[in-house]
């Protein structure tokens, strides 16, 4: 009874200490979490813009009001002038009517258009899918990219390179274009077309010099 | 992908959030690991994984990190799954707790992967409250002060929790280990 219990203890220590290990999650879901924690940060970012509190909704409120009191200003004064002015050569008295813009002065400052916001990558990633959220665009994404991923881990080389290729015709700058070109040089590595498994690999060091990817493509490509 | 390249090389000192950022990779098996241990399943950790980053990055101005950050994680990933649990009711059978395929590497080993994946269907029997605290003392060694503030309960409570989640892990061991789960 006593060595039952000592082997029970036993048995549950060495269990525990096997739980202590953590394993390392793969380069992918590394790339792939980091990808969508820097899309979070742009989000945040976004949203911090465009969303501020009451006292800077307040400032916002004012800022916009003496900027249209502002155009509204130097159009009108911009227009006295034209008026007030020498006819033009042609002397033919056609009244001249501008778009509004037009009528400023070019001494005027124009105010600077808004700044197109940096964040929605998704968006300019995905030109032709309009229709879709950047969290649905995202999402197309990932499954077809699981998918290819499964392909690759069954050894289904050639599906996942047509998986892989289909990614990169709907999504060429996809958030995941990183991930999906390590899974191409993968594959070819895996087909044993090792020269376009190099070239890729030489290329996808170029566009991504960064990736975390890097020293995994290194050992796939010798 | 130009977004990335720019969240990299934006400026050379860091920012909050390239620090966040910085600390969420650095602990990123950690967090994984811990989602696991706590019953969630392989398709729901990454997005629980996102959500802890989430939270990480708006309170990241407030917190003190020249603390460990790792009894933190565990107490937003506990807070998180929690949630899920409660707002989903999903509770994961034991047949259906999956090893994270891709950390499989030679080095592991089937006795290896099978003790893991027995420790992880007994965890599974205890309630989320007592499994946080055994995961973080035993498996994490995180001292107890820490964990009761992590998981805002007494030390006592936290002692007391441990004590009898302990109990149930053994007993819990045995159940799965003899097949009768």
């Amino acid at each position: 009874m006593e060595r039952r219990e000592m082997n029970t203890d036993t048995e549950l220590q060495w269990i525990l200490d096997e739980g202590k290990k953590i394993h390392p999650v793969s380069d992918i879901v590394r790339a792939r979490s980091l990808s969508r924690a820097r899309a979070a940060i742009a989000t945040t970012a976004a949203a911090s813009r465009t969303s501020s509190p009451t006292m800077g909704r307040r400032w916002l409120s004012v800022g916009v009001a003496a900027s249209v009191a502002f155009v509204l200003g130097a159009a009108a004064w911009a227009t006295v002038q034209r008026l007030q002015a020498p006819a033009p050569v042609s002397s033919i008295a056609i009244p001249h009517v501008d778009p509004p813009a037009s009528t400023l002065d070019p001494e005027t400052p124009i105010p600077p258009l808004p700044e197109a916001p940096p964040a929605p990558p998704v968006v300019k990633a995905h030109p032709a899918r309009h229709s879709l959220s950047p969290q649905e665009s995202y999402t197309a994404e990932t499954k077809l990219l699981s998918r290819a991923q499964r392909a690759y881990l069954a050894k289904h080389f050639s599906i996942t390179l047509s998986l892989v290729a289909e990614h990169g015709r709907k999504f060429p700058n996809g958030r995941l274009a990183e991930e999906r070109e390590a899974l191409r040089i993968q594959a070819l590595s895996g087909a044993g077309r090792t020269e376009e498994s190099r070239s890729a690999a030489a290329s996808f060091a170029r566009r991504f010099p960064r990736s975390v990817l890097l020293p995994r493509l290194g050992a796939a490509t010798p | 992908m130009g977004y990335l390249r720019l969240a990299h090389s934006s400026s050379s000192t860091p920012t909050p959030e390239s620090a966040c950022l910085a600390a969420f990779d650095a602990d990123l098996d950690y967090i994984f690991a811990t989602l696991h241990r706590l019953g969630a399943a392989h398709h729901e950790v990454e997005d629980l994984a996102q959500e802890i980053f989430v939270v990480l990055l708006r309170h990241w101005d407030t917190l003190d990190t020249s603390r460990p950050l790792r009894p933190y994680l565990f107490g937003i990933a506990f807070r998180i799954l929690s949630a899920h649990r409660r707002k989903r009711s999903w509770e994961i059978p034991c047949a259906q707790i999956d090893i994270e395929s891709s950390t499989t590497s030679p080095e592991n080993s089937l006795q290896s992967k099978q003790s893991i994946a027995v420790l992880r269907a007994a965890l599974e029997q205890l309630p989320i409250s007592r499994r946080a605290v055994v995961i973080m003392h035993d498996l994490d060694e995180i001292p107890i002060a820490d964990i009761a503030k992590n998981l805002s309960i007494t030390r006592f409570g936290a002692y007391a929790r441990l004590r009898k989640g302990r109990m149930e892990l053994a007993s819990a061991v045995r159940r799965v280990s003899r097949g009768d789960h």
